[in-house]
């Protein structure tokens, strides 16, 4: 029981920060940031605030150590603001204070993270909640945070937020649907079959998915790795702007982080009517997965 | 022969694995470099002509120097057109 009490009081110190940089207020915001207007539908980030302004009159700006100020319309749909707290702006914070975001949906198995990334529509989510059929519980979905100060381990924050489907993801991993996510977007909340975890844990590698003839796992060469943390999604653009290191600098970064991240391609079908294929190879291999 | 060199304020480079990693500052490109590529990257310290660099090249792969020129060349070659080379 004494541990069990110091856990829950003694979150992992990115967890506490996090929640504590993603506290919020009400109120106005700047019409732009660092002398950078940002219109509707825009965003900046500086390397030490943010902010973003989305098409429906949400705003939000973020200054590192002060928290968030968020400015919507009397009428507006408190999904749409939920969203884009637990989505950009969440990834704008982690960035701002040292985090890596991945574009990518994640399962724990044996105390490790297994995350999943690609291109919108690749089928990170679904691969994730039909993994959680499969008996693998959920770790994060569409967004990973990475810990990576220190020399041991990359730790994995974990998610924040709730599973969202498609319909059509919805049937393929055999999920229930909850609600749909916003008004104007529909997507449906999804419970992980085989629930989800709540602790932050080290990382044991991304694939990359991508369509393919039969299911296999491929390796990435090293430049490959670093190539693919830098084409990243939204998330590795508002890393790169908070830090804003030089080229070479950067490139520095980016070959650490790569050489700590094992990564593989994994090819699939991507006809529907095969994911339970590619489904099942993946669960096993994963399954098979020791610590190194 | 002139001393073959890199040129330091063009590229930065890392070692992961077993393979070498190089980006160019002006492109952003990157180049990854294994087997000879990697030995002749190693051997641009800026001590050797290309018959020195040549000769090594043989020595360490045991094969004839004519076997390994055209590798040289165009490793070389690659490495001018990238702008990885400083001038001679």
């Amino acid at each position: 029981m004494p541990q069990a009490a110091l856990a829950l009081s003694d979150p992992h110190p990115a967890v506490a920060l996090l929640a504590h940089e993603m506290r919020v207020r009400r109120g106005k915001v700047p019409r732009g940031i660092g002398g950078h207007a940002v219109a509707r539908d825009q965003f900046h980030i500086t390397g030490e605030s943010y902010l973003m302004r989305a098409e429906n009159g949400i705003a939000v700006h973020y200054r590192r150590g002060d928290g968030l100020t968020l400015e919507a319309p009397d009428d507006a749909d408190p999904r749409d603001v939920a969203l884009w707290l637990n989505g950009s702006v969440y990834a704008a914070v982690a960035a701002l204070n040292g985090l890596l975001p991945i574009h990518a949906s994640a399962v724990a198995w044996n105390g490790r993270v297994h995350a999943f990334s690609g291109p919108p529509g690749a089928g990170k989510s679904t691969l994730a909640a039909g993994l959680g059929a499969e008996g693998l519980p959920l770790f994060c979905d569409d967004t990973l945070i990475l810990d990576v100060s220190g020399a041991g381990p990359i730790q994995c924050l974990p998610g924040h937020k709730r599973l969202k489907l498609w319909p059509e993801g919805m049937a393929l991993a055999g999920a229930t649907a909850g609600e749909q996510v916003a008004s104007d977007y529909p997507k449906h909340f999804a419970e992980p079959a085989a629930g989800a975890v709540a602790e932050v844990l080290p990382l044991a590698e991304i694939l990359f998915l991508e369509p393919g003839d039969r299911p296999e796992l491929l390796a990435i060469t090293p430049a490959e790795r670093i190539a693919r943390l830098q084409d990243d999604h939204y998330t590795a653009r508002l890393f790169e702007a908070a830090a804003a290191l030089p080229r070479a600098e950067r490139f520095a970064q980016l070959a650490g982080i790569a050489a700590r991240i094992p990564m593989r391609r994994f090819l699939r079908p991507f006809d529907p009517g095969r994911f339970a294929e590619g489904r099942g190879f993946l669960a096993i291999a994963i399954r098979q997965d020791a610590p190194s | 022969m002139s001393i073959l060199a890199k040129d330091p304020s063009r590229f930065a480079e890392t070692r992961i694995d077993d393979e070498t990693v190089i980006m160019s500052l002006d492109s952003g490109d990157f180049f990854s470099l294994t087997g000879t590529a990697q030995s002749i990257w190693r051997l641009l310290d800026g001590t050797r002509d290309r018959a020195a660099i040549l000769a090594e090249l043989a020595a360490e792969y045991d094969a004839p120097e004519a076997e390994m020129a055209s590798d040289l060349d165009s490793f070389l070659a690659g490495l001018r057109a990238a702008g990885l080379l400083a001038a001679s």
